[in-house]
């Protein structure tokens, strides 16, 4: 599991590669943690090269929300392959975040 | 190999051949050159040889005339002489009578016995010499001309009647050969007192000789031998022997020989430029002795032959040489033949190695899936020509049976390229695609596409599922397969769907059907019904029918069956189209697998990665596509990971055994833990609807297993929290 963050066009983009399961999930926390600071500027998470998503994973996606609703920044996915869509609409994520 | 070999050996014979009839041809041409040569020779010399005779005999005659009128005109004059032997008065009239009476004679006289008229003395020969004005007389008789001893006066008053002498060149009158007839005058006693002789001029026998012929050369010799007539150089020079000597050859010397002692005959000489001539010589039939000879050289006799062979043999070599532009332009002939021959052969090797790519191109190692025990098939391809247009394939993957069966319309080398094609298509669009009649609308637009000579292909694809005997097929206009089964044969039901390759964007349909363990499908090309005898009848549906009623559903069996059946209708008739057969027989359903498996983790989230490795192991064992095995495998991480955070307190260690198990198209999962008893579906399910704000971080888990998974179930069995999950696959 690789997670690299770019600042692109006043916005912050945290792409996500490989399997996000229980184990990856420790080390995903941490690596997301630059995010935090998003006062100002929206949050994409590219999920194009997501090939599992379990729900540690999706704790962290909700972290990341919640964090930036409080700073008034806004959480966008891209890329979501079908397989982890179905999983978000099993836990009504769907309705949570913002797609583009 | 053995073509070749024949090839050469008939090369090798026709040169041989060739080589051989050439020289029979120039040695039976020379043998009857030689043969006709001979004959000719020896018919030309018979030829020669009664020529000669002829011309001897007109010779003889007309010498034998001339002598003979030369004797009566002598001897009617012999008894006027006699009268008039003692008036010596008259003896002048009597010459110039004589003379006057006998054309050829040069002169003539008497020669009286010795002391015949006392006052004449002991000599008297009055002589008459023929003049060209008057004739001259004279006594010619005396010392000088001692007649009384010369031997032809002797020799002419001994004899009895007219005798000739040895004929003489005259060099004082005549200038020419003389020969002298004599007879003895009688007293009246009867004895011989005087002789009456006339001088013969010889020169008719010129004519008679000396005769302006290149073809032969004639002589006439004297008794003694010398010539009296012929060719100018020889004439009253040599005697025969002369000749003899000159060419010192015995041969003349013998035939000279034999000319004098008056016999007729034949000889070979050789001339003096060496070339040989033949001499015929044949005595005159006189009294004089004489005898004559005719020479015919060999070049003169044979020169026409010279002509005759020379004509030949130019009419020979025209031969020969039109022989040799004949063998020559049929070995010409032959070697474009054999450029023919050799194209052929290039063309027919080049279609061989097809014919050996083509079969490659179809399964043909049977049986194909010797370890495995749900299914058998056998397939046949036997073309028509050397490449054909029919095609099989199958293959297994995923615990399907992929199969399909098609005829390109056409056949050869056209129709094999478009079955290379559609097998080629088959094998790609079917490694990702399930469904026959997804893989037929792809493979028909393809063919669509690239489809500049209007080829169809008629084709049937079948996808078989092993773990339930459902059969999915879709048929693009191809004959419609039969289903084997509990000794019934009964057609599948085909809809109707176009054949590949003619309209592109056509959508295909699905058809299914349940088979039954024992099921056999047999597939066909047209090539089988169509197989005509040479009646031309078709073998037709009902002989198939009735063929494969009481067949054993064994692939291999049924099928050789059916080619055994055909060739037995078809008999000597040539074969005209391709023939096909697939059989598939489902023997039974897969089994589930052989034994549950398992695996035992820590409670510990680093082991994660290794449920997910043994969760793919399973699934990939049972033909699970990614989408199933991911929300397995998640649906399985969230229970396992719930175990780990809840049964065992935190610092403290302990096992979870998870085990799979598969039976029919269910899979179930035990977790099992040692830990605090805790009852996992219990938990209330979260409200998703509520905000980002509102919603709690913790009890996804749970739900998510729930919504993946078909059954969750807790048991505390023996000390033991035993969560089961199970999923219908």
């Amino acid at each position: 599991m690789r997670t690299t963050i770019n600042e692109l066009n006043g916005e912050l983009v945290a792409a996500f590669e490989g399997r996000l399961d229980t184990a990856a999930a420790i080390q995903t926390e941490k690596d997301v943690q630059p995010l935090a600071d998003c006062a100002g500027k929206n949050i994409v998470l590219d999920c194009s090269a997501l090939e599992y998503i379990s729900s540690s994973g999706l704790r962290i996606f909700l972290n990341v929300l919640k964090n930036a609703k409080a700073k008034g920044s806004r959480v966008f996915i891209t890329g979501m392959s079908d397989d982890i869509n179905k999983v978000f609409k099993i836990t009504g994520f769907m309705n949570l975040f913002e797609f583009r | 190999m053995k073509v070749n070999e024949l090839k050469k050996r008939f090369v090798n014979i026709y040169r041989r051949n060739g080589l051989l009839v050439f020289i029979i041809a120039v040695l039976l041409a020379q043998g009857t050159a030689v043969v006709q040569h001979l004959y000719a020779k020896r018919s030309l010399r018979n030829e020669a040889r009664r020529r000669a005779q002829t011309e001897l005999k007109v010779k003889n005659l007309e010498i034998c005339n001339m002598l003979n009128s030369i004797e009566t005109a002598v001897d009617n004059q012999v008894w006027i002489v006699q009268s008039m032997l003692y008036n010596l008065d008259s003896l002048n009239n009597w010459g110039d009578l004589t003379i006057t009476n006998i054309d050829d004679i040069v002169g003539c006289g008497l020669a009286f016995e010795e002391n015949f008229f006392p006052k004449k003395g002991r000599w008297f020969e009055p002589y008459t010499r023929r003049g060209a004005t008057h004739n001259e007389h004279a006594q010619i008789g005396g010392p000088d001309h001692n007649y009384l001893e010369a031997e032809w006066f002797i020799e002419g008053m001994k004899a009895d009647g007219g005798k000739w002498s040895e004929p003489y060149y005259d060099d004082a009158g005549a200038k020419s050969m003389v020969a002298t007839y004599s007879r003895p005058l009688r007293d009246s006693t009867g004895r011989a007192v005087a002789l009456f002789f006339v001088d013969v001029s010889l020169d008719w026998l010129k004519q008679l000789f000396d005769v302006d012929n290149p073809m032969e050369m004639s002589v006439l010799v004297s008794r003694m031998g010398y010539i009296l007539a012929g060719p100018e150089r020889v004439v009253s020079k040599y005697s025969l022997y002369d000749v003899a000597r000159m060419y010192n050859d015995t041969l003349v010397e013998a035939a000279a020989d034999s000319m004098l002692a008056g016999r007729e005959g034949e000889t070979r000489v050789q001339m003096e430029d060496g070339s040989w001539a033949s001499v015929h010589y044949a005595p005159v039939e006189d009294s004089t002795g004489w005898s004559m000879a005719l020479v015919f050289p060999d070049n003169v006799i044979f020169s026409g032959l010279k002509q005759v062979g020379l004509i030949l043999n130019i009419f020979f070599l025209l031969g020969f040489g039109l022989m040799i532009f004949v063998m020559w332009r049929t070995a010409r002939n032959y070697k474009e033949l054999q450029a023919v021959n050799l194209e052929k052969e290039r063309i027919g090797s080049e279609l061989r190695i097809a014919s050996g790519i083509q079969k490659g191109m179809v399964p043909k190692t049977f049986p194909p899936y010797p370890d495995r025990d749900e299914i058998a098939c056998f397939g046949a391809l036997v073309p028509a020509k050397e490449v054909g247009g029919d095609l099989y394939d199958f293959y297994i993957h995923d615990e399907k049976f992929f199969f399909c069966i098609g005829d390109v319309s056409g056949k050869g080398v056209p129709a094999s390229l478009v079955m290379a094609v559609t097998r080629s298509l088959f094998r790609t669009l079917s490694a990702h695609n399930n469904s026959p009649e997804v893989i037929m609308t792809l493979m028909n637009n393809a063919m669509s596409e690239m489809n500049e000579n209007t080829m169809f292909v008629t084709l049937f694809i079948g996808i078989l599922n092993l773990r339930d005997g459902t059969l999915y097929y879709s048929n693009g206009g191809h004959c419609q397969p039969v289903i084997l089964g509990n000794g019934k044969t009964t057609p599948l039901e085909i809809e109707p769907n176009i054949p590949l390759g003619v309209m592109r964007g056509w959508q295909y349909s699905l058809q299914k059907i349940k088979l039954e363990p024992g099921n056999t499908v047999f597939m066909y090309t047209d090539g089988l019904t169509e197989a005509e005898n040479i009646d031309h009848t078709l073998f037709g549906d009902d002989r198939l029918i009735q063929t494969l009623s009481g067949a054993e559903s064994t692939p291999k069996p049924l099928v050789q069956r059916m080619m055994d059946a055909v060739h037995k209708f078809v008999g000597n008739a040539d074969q005209s189209d391709d023939i096909t057969m697939l059989a598939v027989n489902f023997i039974k359903k897969m089994e589930d697998l052989p034994k549950s498996r398992s695996i035992v983790l820590h409670n510990d989230v680093r082991d994660v990665p290794q449920l997910a490795a043994f969760i793919e192991s399973i699934s990939e064992s049972i033909g699970l596509d990614m989408s199933a095995t991911m929300n397995i495998n998640l649906a399985m991480e969230e229970a396992v990971v719930n175990v780990m955070k809840y049964a065992y307190p935190e610092g403290t260690h302990g096992d979870i055994l998870v085990e799979a198990n598969s039976s029919g198209n269910e899979l179930t999962f035990a977790i099992s833990d040692s830990g605090i008893p805790f009852d996992p579906t219990k938990n209330a399910t979260p409200d998703t609807t509520l905000d980002a704000e509102e919603r709690p971080i913790g009890g996804l888990g749970i739900h998510l297993v729930r919504n993946l998974m078909d059954s969750v179930e807790y048991n505390y069995i023996d000390n033991k929290n035993v969560l089961t999950l199970k999923k219908k696959i």
